[in-house]
């Protein structure tokens, strides 16, 4: 037994030394802020053959709400990479605005919230330019 | 010479520790100095090492039953008297495991009970030697060692299975890694290495359910779910849902929770049969994606893109979700 315990805080003291030389190290891969052109790229990647008909980035850049059909197409940025879901239009219209940041229900053990951050140039919901995006 | 048939002489994942701390460290620097193809977010990597630590935890856990079972199986009737000490015993159960291994591995991507266990594993986005950490913490309640009871039945000592499952896992340690490209044309064909295994853990339609291999990849190419690393096709890693966040707990649990979801909403033995044991993905009016409809739909937009005649002959192009 206590051998046991010996081993698992050794595993403890080497995970978290391992853990400092990652962070030290800093070889995330670099993540650029979306604009309109990098994330289209990124939803036909994530969303293949889907093509989106309006799309609202994140005041920071770090996600995007794209609207195809009646889907909302939820992309968000978690380290270095994305995650990626969809949910109802006009769910997503409903979303709630906290301390600037819209609260996305996603309704999915894995993933159940994305929090994209809202600013004045970005307002959630978006102010539309055609009724029929609003519809 | 004799060896105890039952506890183990040696256990190989203990003897390779200061291997993978070593190996992690030295990928992190030579990445760091660029040297070397890796990249640590270092969230990704503490999440990673975390559960092979607390896979550590859980497998103290469920060894009193695990063991308690195969040891009283063997103890109970085997088939035959297989000698520790013989060199065609060791030749017979490298084979034979890494078979078994196979085909639990398959089973665990296929079949979504045991994916629940099995889908930790794949959740990084990362694709390093922290990777191969990320451990399962459920395995011994999912039942997964159950395949590997047929070689004790054969007569193959539980000391000898163990120690050849150590040392598949310490094989399939060091191919979790984009640090090296291509083996030579010869260990390629014969072994599972890190081209063959980056497929496996890529979640391009291309690549899904392939390279279920532990050491030897023959058996992939002799089942037919061999797929090779195309370099005009990157690998895109972790699952078709990645996770939302780092929380271990959602890493370890999240499948379970989901498959409970979706059992409280059943309303048939066939939904509850299909949910259970049913591919991932699966559901009663196939609104959701298998691997093989995102596979499918992959294919047909590949038609489409050589030429859209053909294409309307395939799957018919749908939504991704």
């Amino acid at each position: 037994m206590n051998e046991t315990l010996l081993r698992l805080a050794v595993s403890a003291l080497l995970v978290a030394a391992m853990i400092g030389v990652a962070a030290w190290a800093r070889i995330a891969r670099p993540v650029a802020p979306l604009d309109e052109a990098s994330a289209r790229d990124l939803l036909a990647g994530e969303f293949p053959g889907l093509s989106p008909d309006y799309v609202w980035i994140a005041g920071d850049g770090a996600g995007v709400i794209a609207r195809a059909g009646d889907a909302a197409l939820v992309v968000y940025r978690l380290g270095d990479s994305w995650v990626a879901r969809s949910m109802s239009w006009r769910l997503a219209l409903q979303a709630p605005v906290k301390r600037g940041r819209v609260l996305l229900k996603l309704r999915d053990p894995a993933a159940p919230m994305a929090r994209l951050t809202v600013s004045g140039v970005q307002p959630w919901p978006p102010e539309f330019q055609s009724e029929e995006l609003a519809a | 010479m004799t060896l105890d048939p039952i506890k183990p002489a040696f256990d190989p994942v203990q003897y390779a520790v200061p291997i993978f701390v070593i190996s992690i460290v030295a990928e992190i620097l030579l990445a760091r100095f660029r040297k070397a193809r890796a990249a640590y977010e270092f969230r990704d990597t503490a999440t990673s090492l975390a559960m092979g630590f607390g896979s550590q935890i859980a497998g103290l856990l469920t060894a009193g039953a695990t063991v308690g079972v195969t040891v009283w199986l063997y103890r109970t009737w085997h088939l035959f008297e297989i000698p520790m000490t013989a060199w065609w015993a060791w030749v017979a159960v490298f084979f034979l495991e890494d078979l078994t291994y196979y085909w639990f591995h398959r089973i665990s991507h296929e079949r979504r009970f045991w994916w629940a266990s099995h889908v930790n594993h794949h959740t990084s986005q990362h694709y390093n030697l922290a990777t191969a950490l990320r451990q399962t913490w459920t395995g011994g309640i999912a039942g997964t060692w159950l395949l590997w009871l047929p070689l004790i039945l054969l007569g193959f000592p539980p000391a000898m299975v163990v120690i050849q499952k150590g040392v598949s896992l310490v094989y399939q340690y060091w191919i979790h890694t984009e640090a090296v490209r291509r083996m030579p044309r010869w260990f390629e064909a014969v072994f599972n290495t890190p081209s063959h295994h980056r497929v496996h853990h890529a979640r391009n339609p291309r690549y899904l359910d392939s390279n279920y291999a532990g050491i030897l990849i023959i058996w992939d190419r002799m089942f037919g779910t061999f797929t090779p690393e195309l370099d005009e096709e990157p690998c895109r890693y972790g699952v078709v849902h990645n996770l939302g966040d780092f929380n271990i707990f959602r890493v370890a649990f999240h499948e379970w929770m989901a498959i409970g979801k979706d059992l409280a909403g059943s309303r048939s033995l066939r939904e509850v049969v299909g949910y259970l044991i049913g591919p991932p993905g699966w559901s009663p009016d196939g609104s959701r994606d298998t691997s093989a409809t995102l596979k499918a739909k992959w294919r047909a937009r590949e038609a489409a893109a050589v030429s859209p005649a053909a294409a309307a002959e395939t799957v018919p192009l749908q939504a991704a979700e």
